[in-house]
């Protein structure tokens, strides 16, 4: 079976061709399209996970050996060979099943979310197509092909994003979303320039192998500009700009690509790359702390938001930070994790909130909601279960995996106390943020117009059943990694350990266990404290926030700008290559280099009319001429 | 002698568009679709053609294959003498591919002299070929000043406004870089001739000539000097904007796609390989003067209001790709920069063809006249962006191929030149995607665009070709590679032998001169 | 014994007195003759150079000092005799077909062009200054009469009194000049002259030799149309018939080229160092202001004669080259230029018509709408005259470039290129003229006679074969040099 691993992404590039080269141009009836769709990513799923128990029936070690699974060469110019072939290991088959599960859930959810849009072959086409190259960035063996995959989940990402293309917002916002990310692939190309040019290879095992003939600086310098990569793509600090504007796309699409699977790719690909992370101590620690900054960040912008699904935007910012927290830490497994729990969760609270919004007509504003509980029971349920397990609330998924990340990153030898405390006050935001979203827009009385709220109404089965599967997930996804402490096994971090080897250190000593469970119960405490000041604030005295946010007017109006980093990249970037642009373009192209070119033309002219003066027509200038000719020569000749 | 009826096959593939035009002076002026036709079919036959000899052509020798060498002026010693390699073997289907595109693409757009239009093209073609396969200097510089006629007088009669203007600057700029280049093909020569004893203008017998560092700059800087011009390199590119925007769609076409890779081509079998060491003291000039292109013709090109003029400085901005790769001297670098050269000829081709359909029906390129054309034209929009991806180097289209194995050929000489480089990589979305946004995307705002109408078949079937050559060599490049890569490895092989020769020599003059 | 030799020199002969006699036959046949009827007279003209040209070969290649050595009958006079033959027959074609709509005389105008081939051919086989100057100004006299030969054109006839008053003021020049070499070294044939300067070194210090190398050099300077000799040109060429002009900047140049290479070869084959850069000067003086005046030149033949100044410097780069490779580049020259000029300025007098000289180039203005294949055979004779491939025009420039850059004159090369890049403006305007404007229908234009076809047709041979297989001529320009 696992030699066949590349139809894991066959199935749905079929049914991207299918649909967009035919369903789309001989408009073919929507459930047909709808079909091809589901069913490209149902066979690919099952695809995945008939690998993933072939996997398991290996004995660890082995699971790491397997060779890759090449198809033909792809890039091959002097000693530059490089392939489309895919690689099984514990890692890559973790990552194929959650972008394949989530993303068939969503496609369910999209046949009806989508069904009045007159683009439904387009958007399904895309939304296979991006899950064929979100599967080649996980599958492949090698750097260029993950690039391949890198870049066309971006694509689709822009395509997505600016589906709705007849509106200016959206392909502007797709437009920044592509650009910002081709800043980030910049530096991820410049990585793999290094490691090519150190190696002359990039395929992942045998750059792995060779890895350790690196001296240290390189290595650096390679996981820095890798990580760069990682930045545009999962939306860290300084380049995380693009992923609120993203939520001018489709909901399940902001469901899919920007909260579950397209923006953990740097996470993964970190994770992928942990052996050459390892060399560099540094860049481990700049993974760290950006995670973390990162993190408390966009917990912070997004503790005044109104905008339900901006609000998930900056939440799925900082859990990305989170991650990027756990695997610049070593804590890899935990990293993925909690990649994993968070696939669950957030793709959750997006549709639950493309829910809310195909309940009143595309709302958004959450000061014009409330009492929506009533109206749709299921998605208010659903929605709370997520919530809780973001919050970290124990026994749903979000308190194993947040919780790991956060004793690793007390206790791991890279880790340290204040990116604990960072991630401590970030999962107090987080709960508190969260509820304030939850009380909203789900409790108290509804602010809106009375007429939407009396056409509200819960979305459809197939839109509520992805998300009832979902909200299962979301409590149960975090039971395969219970702690030893709480007399788990952590089947999960078994799993992958093979993958990370050596490189992860739980430490298990006396004690420690003891400050891991206190540590533990902090969290939980703080969770629940942030989860009880949003009730108060938004449930008990709803005029509070308003006398709050006069109190501290100035840091209201920072926050609420999201501390102007837009307009001041806008001014610095944006107008700035412009103007130099338009300067290069009229200052200098046309008024020094073609002036000088035309002006050469206009002398030999000038030359000419001056010239032409001497011919008078009248004989006895043209003596007169040959006179002087005469005596010229006469001089030069003597 | 093996070929077609006796002829050698490039003979055949040379003159194959010059006897079509020869025919067609005959033919009424009146029955245009016969004009069209005829044409369609000699382009198609030398199309085909070509690709009997790519498929003919052995990719595991190095060196010249489909030799033909008769003497042609004896008193000279100048001969008939062509052969193709790898590299010139792409160029030439490259052109052969293109002509039938041009052919296609100016079926309903020719209002005034068709035939006189399709007679033009024939006679250019065959200039093209000629440029590709000769390996005799005068030879060669016929072909290559001849090439002139036809362009000067397609952007002159079937031009924009400002045709008069475009087209004199376009015969001029050019023209007088090949002059110098000419003299320094005398100069040559003679040095060869005095050392050797012999007379010829043998491209490879004048590649072993022995001359001073200073007398091979000197050659050097004329060679490039023309061939800069034609590339066009910053900041010698003033002409192409004005040429491209002037010249009717297929015009712009063969020029962007075909004329300034006879420039890039002419450094790689001209001015490197005959002044080795030359090209190694320069490298670095050459490599700044890419590089300026890259990012210059970018950031010019995203200001431009006007679709084609945007296009054309999208072409400085590739054709600076090409250079840096060429001149990074690794065998990546040189090959993608060959494979780039062919990209550029497919994307940027299809971008102008792509302009031109929708000037034929708005007659206007002006970007602001623009506006949700997505929503009207569905099919040419989505076109559009493939091609658009494709020339901005998405992972998956040739135009990644290329950029990549370029930037990666660089980077490993001259590490910070590719990473300048690939800043351009960004610049490219920013000015292709920005005006996508401009043009396709947003409201639908004039009311003229209301009435568009989407491509027909003719324009489909003109622009399937384009978009299969993309996927194709973006996702299985090596079978384009694997036909030149001999050739490449021969090409730096022997720079790099004559090169350290060459640092013998002097040596040894300095001794005999002491 | 003797009368063997004279009838060899007599068959030497043959090509001028067969020439002359049917000069006479057509001029009194114009005299007897009344109305269309006289138009023979032409047709003799053609018949004479048909069967003067089949008087050539008989003579032989073998070199012949005929006429107690006045006359050399050799390769290089055979050569010019060929080309100059060639000129005047295209010549008297190209006036049949002119002759329908301008009043040019009859019998005597064809009678003068022959007569003026006389003399271009005495001047290319001359061996002595007397018969050289003596074929001078046979040549010189005709054409002075050929150009006013229209007598109600006041144009014509004010550039037939220049032409005459600075030819006479010229050949004064010329004149003096050989007194003066017959003063300093006493003898006035032209081997014997270069004997002498051989055996005696000091006389190239002499002032008198020298002064009389200048005075001889305006002379030539004069015919050749060198700058600062060149201001008659543009006059006389814009004044005379076309195809007189086509003859002048043909014929006239070639044989005073052909004169001065006589002189060169023969009597100055040590020639001072200084005499090179005088010579250099020269050329670049004549083609950089020839080509840089032309570019504001409105009227077509005003442009032609410009470029033909322009030409006769490029040519002189060729004899600076020396006689090993850019002698044999000139005479190259010389050929490739009669067909592209005489080419061009057959469509200029096709397209004349009575009252409209359609001169300016306004009066081109979409010729290629109404007259395409003229409009065509223009712009290849044009292309030609800029020196783009494959054409003569391209070939000839590159013998003479190609000699300049072996002898080591490489700027003078690098000169030539550039000016021949800016040349190639004009030229293209005429194309724009032609090709990119709108046609002005209310322009009369006229069409070309079977006559004006046939000269076209032999001129676009010309450019073509010698721009693209150029090696017989090639072969023919260094065997006429060889054997001297």
């Amino acid at each position: 079976m696992i030699e066949y691993v590349w139809l894991i992404p066959l199935f749905p590039a079929i049914g991207f061709l299918i649909n967009g080269l035919i369903s789309r141009w001989y408009n073919l009836p929507k459930a047909f399209i709808a079909w091809v769709a589901c069913s490209a990513l149902a066979l690919s799923f099952i695809g995945s996970a008939a690998v993933f128990f072939e996997l398991l029936k290996l004995p660890p070690e082995l699971r790491v050996k397997i060779p890759d699974v090449i198809l033909f060469d792809w890039v091959v110019s002097g000693d530059l060979r490089t392939v489309i072939g895919y690689k099984v290991d514990p890692l890559s088959m973790v990552m194929a099943l959650v972008v394949t599960g989530v993303s068939f859930l969503i496609h369910v959810y999209s046949v009806g979310y989508m069904h009045e849009d007159p683009g439904f072959a387009r958007y399904f086409s895309y939304l296979n197509l991006f899950v064929f190259m979100m599967l080649n960035l996980v599958l492949a063996n090698n750097f260029l092909l993950m690039f391949l995959g890198w870049e066309g989940v971006g694509l689709c990402s822009y395509l997505l994003i600016g589906f709705w293309f007849e509106n200016e917002a959206p392909p502007r916002a797709g437009l920044k979303a592509f650009i910002v990310n081709r800043v980030g692939d910049f530096g991820f190309l410049i990585g793999l320039f290094l490691i090519f040019s150190k190696l002359g290879t990039l395929i992942f095992d045998e750059v792995f192998a060779k890895a350790s003939t690196l001296d240290p600086w390189t290595v650096t310098l390679i996981t820095l500009m890798l990580f760069v990569g990682a930045t545009g793509k999962s939306a860290q600090l300084p380049l995380y700009v693009w992923l609120p504007d993203a939520m001018e796309g489709p909901t399940p699409v902001s469901s899919l690509i920007h909260a579950a699977t397209m923006v953990t790719a740097g996470v993964y690909m970190v994770a992928r790359c942990h052996v050459l992370y390892e060399m560099a101590p540094l860049s481990m620690m700049v993974v760290a702390t950006v995670g973390a900054l990162t993190a408390i960040f966009a917990a912070s912008m997004a503790l005044v938001q109104v905008d339900f699904k901006r609000i998930l935007a900056y939440s799925t910012i900082s859990q990305l930070g989170y991650m990027f927290l756990a695997v610049g830490v070593g804590a890899y497994s935990a990293g993925i994790f909690h990649l994993m729990t968070h696939a669950f969760f957030k793709a959750l609270l997006f549709l639950a909130a493309g829910s809310v919004m195909h309940a009143l007509a595309g709302e958004l504003d959450i000061r014009r909601m409330g009492q929506l509980k009533e109206k749709m029971p299921i998605t208010f349920w659903t929605f709370l279960l997520a919530a809780l397990a973001i919050a970290g609330i124990p026994g749903f998924s979000g308190f194993f995996s947040k919780d790991e990340i956060l004793w690793n990153a007390f206790s791991s030898p890279k880790g340290h106390a204040i990116l604990w405390l960072i991630g401590l006050i970030t999962a107090g935001m987080t709960a508190f943020y969260m509820f304030r979203l939850c009380f909203m827009a789900f409790f108290g009385r509804f602010r809106g117009d009375h007429e939407v709220f009396h056409h509200a109404h819960e979305s459809p089965p197939i839109m509520t059943i992805p998300m009832i599967v979902l909200a299962v997930l979301s409590v149960i996804g975090g039971y395969v990694g219970i702690p030893h402490v709480l007399g788990g096994h952590n089947y999960f971090h078994k799993f992958l350990s093979p993958v990370f080897k050596l490189h992860e250190n739980l430490p298990h000593g006396e004690g420690s266990e003891k400050l891991e469970l206190l540590l533990m119960v902090v969290s939980v405490a703080v969770a629940l404290f942030g989860i009880f000041l949003a009730f108060n604030l938004y449930l008990r005295n709803p005029e509070l926030p308003k006398k709050l946010s006069e109190k501290w007017a100035k840091a209201y109006k920072i926050l609420w700008n999201k501390y102007y980093v837009d307009e001041i990249y806008g001014f610095i970037f944006v107008e700035g290559t412009k103007g130099f642009g338009r300067i290069l373009w009229h200052n200098f192209d046309e008024a020094v280099i073609d002036r000088t070119v035309n002006w050469i033309g206009s002398l030999m002219k000038i030359m000419g009319a001056g010239l032409r003066l001497f011919q008078t027509g009248f004989v006895r200038d043209y003596i007169l001429g040959i006179l002087v000719g005469a005596l010229i020569l006469m001089l030069l000749i003597l | 002698m093996e070929g077609v009826f006796g002829i050698g096959w490039l003979t055949a593939l040379i003159f194959l568009p010059l006897c079509g035009a020869i025919v067609l002076l005959f033919f009424p002026r009146r029955c245009e679709g016969l004009i069209k036709w005829f044409t369609l079919g000699v382009t198609l036959l030398d199309f085909v053609l070509s690709l009997v000899v790519f498929s003919r052509f052995d990719d595991l020798k190095a060196g010249m294959q489909f030799v033909e060498r008769f003497p042609w002026i004896k008193a000279w010693g100048a001969e008939y003498y062509l052969g193709i390699d790898g590299i010139s073997l792409l160029l030439v289907v490259l052109t052969t591919y293109l002509m039938v595109l041009s052919v296609l693409s100016s079926w309903s757009s020719v209002e005034k002299a068709l035939k006189e239009y399709m007679i033009a093209f024939l006679l250019l073609e065959t200039g093209m070929i000629g440029t590709f396969c000769a390996l005799d200097l005068l030879l060669f510089y016929l072909f290559w000043e001849f090439t002139l006629i036809p362009m000067y007088l397609i952007i002159g009669i079937w031009g924009g406004p400002r045709r008069v203007y475009a087209a004199i600057k376009f015969f001029l700029y050019t023209m007088a870089g090949s002059v110098l280049m000419l003299v320094a093909i005398l100069t040559l020569y003679f040095l060869h001739a005095k050392s050797s004893g012999q007379y010829t203008f043998d491209l490879f017998a004048l590649y072993n000539t022995p001359m001073s560092i200073k007398t091979a700059l000197l050659l050097f800087a004329a060679f490039s000097l023309a061939f800069a011009i034609k590339v066009p390199m910053f900041p010698f590119h003033t002409w192409l904007p004005d040429a491209h925007v002037e010249a009717p769609t297929a015009g712009s076409v063969i020029l962007a796609g075909v004329l300034l890779k006879m420039g890039t081509y002419g450094f790689l079998r001209f001015a490197i390989p005959l002044f080795p060491q030359a090209a190694k003291e320069a490298q670095i000039t050459v490599l700044v003067l890419a590089l300026i292109g890259i990012i210059y013709g970018a950031l010019v090109s995203m200001m431009q209001d006007d679709l084609k003029k945007l296009v054309a400085f999208s072409s400085v901005s590739h054709l600076g790709f090409v250079m840096l790769g060429m001149f990074a001297f690794t065998h990546q670098g040189v090959q993608g920069s060959v494979y780039q050269m062919l990209n550029h000829g497919v994307s940027t081709g299809g971008l102008f063809i792509l302009v031109g359909m929708i000037y034929e029906r708005r007659h206007t390129r002006l970007i602001k006249e623009f506006g949700g054309l997505a929503k009207i034209m569905p099919i040419y929009a989505t076109f559009f962006m493939i091609v658009a991806l494709s020339s901005i180097g998405l992972p998956g289209t040739n135009g990644f191929v290329g950029e990549f194995t370029i930037l990666l050929g660089t980077f490993k000489s001259k590490p910070i030149f590719g990473i300048l480089g690939a800043t351009g990589v960004i610049f490219a979305a920013g000015y292709m995607l920005w005006m996508m946004k401009r043009v396709f995307f947003g409201a639908l705002s004039h009311e003229e665009n209301l009435t568009l109408k989407d491509l027909n078949k003719r324009e489909i079937v003109t622009l399937i070709p384009i978009v299969i050559m993309i996927f194709w060599m973006g996702i299985y490049p090596k079978f384009f590679f694997q036909k030149m890569d001999l050739s490449v490895s021969a090409f730096l092989k022997d720079l790099q032998t004559r090169q350290s020769l060459f640092v013998e020599n002097t040596q040894i003059e300095k001794l005999g001169g002491r | 014994m003797w009368g063997m030799e004279f009838k060899k020199e007599l068959i030497g002969i043959l090509p001028e007195i067969v020439l002359f006699c049917f000069a006479l036959v057509s001029l009194l046949l114009g005299a007897f003759l009344k109305g269309a009827s006289r138009r023979i007279t032409g047709y003799i003209g053609l018949l004479g150079y048909v069967v003067a040209f089949f008087t050539i070969f008989p003579s032989g290649t073998e070199t012949l000092k005929a006429f107690y050595g006045m006359v050399s009958f050799d390769p290089f006079s055979l050569f010019f005799k060929v080309l100059f033959l060639v000129i005047g027959f295209l010549v008297v074609l190209l006036s049949l077909d002119y002759a329908k709509k301008e009043e040019v005389g009859f019998g005597e105008y064809y009678a003068l062009i022959l007569i003026a081939t006389c003399g271009m051919i005495l001047m290319a086989a001359s061996s002595n200054f007397v018969t050289l100057f003596l074929g001078l100004e046979i040549m010189s006299l005709s054409i002075y009469a050929l150009t006013g030969i229209t007598r109600e054109d006041p144009r014509s006839v004010e550039a037939a009194f220049k032409y005459f008053l600075l030819g006479a003021f010229a050949s004064a020049f010329f004149l003096y000049g050989v007194a003066l070499l017959y003063v300093s070294t006493g003898t006035l044939d032209l081997m014997a002259f270069g004997q002498l300067l051989k055996s005696k070194a000091q006389v190239l210090k002499d002032p008198t030799f020298l002064v009389g190398l200048g005075l001889l050099l305006v002379g030539f300077g004069f015919k050749l149309a060198l700058v600062p000799f060149h201001m008659w040109t543009p006059d006389v060429y814009e004044g005379a018939p076309t195809p007189i002009t086509a003859f002048m900047a043909t014929g006239v140049k070639a044989a005073a080229f052909a004169g001065f290479l006589r002189v060169l070869l023969f009597a100055l084959p040590s020639l001072p160092f200084k005499w090179q850069e005088v010579l250099w000067v020269l050329s670049v003086a004549t083609m950089s202001l020839g080509n840089l005046v032309a570019l504001r030149q409105d009227d077509i033949k005003r442009m032609l004669a410009y470029s033909s100044i322009a030409h006769a410097g490029y040519i002189l780069i060729g004899i600076i080259a020396g006689p090993e490779r850019g002698y044999s580049g000139a005479l190259f020259y010389l050929y490739a230029y009669a067909f592209m000029n005489i080419g061009a300025f057959a469509v200029v007098a096709i397209l004349s018509k009575k009252g409209h000289p359609n001169t300016v180039l306004e009066a081109y203005s979409g010729i290629a709408s109404r007259h395409p294949l003229l409009a065509l055979s223009m712009t290849i004779f044009l292309f030609s005259l800029a020196g783009v491939p494959p054409t003569a025009g391209f070939m000839a420039k590159f013998y003479v470039f190609s000699a300049a850059v072996k002898e080591g004159y490489t700027w003078l090369a690098v000169l030539g290129v550039l000016n021949s890049a800016v040349a190639a403006y004009y030229y293209l305007r005429v194309m724009v003229y032609m090709y990119f404007r709108e046609p002005k229908w209310e322009i009369q234009t006229g069409s070309a006679s079977l006559a004006g076809v046939l000269v076209i047709i032999l001129s676009l041979w010309g450019v073509l074969q010698f721009g693209i297989l150029p090696s017989s001529l090639l072969a023919l320009a260094q065997t006429s040099l060889r054997l001297l």
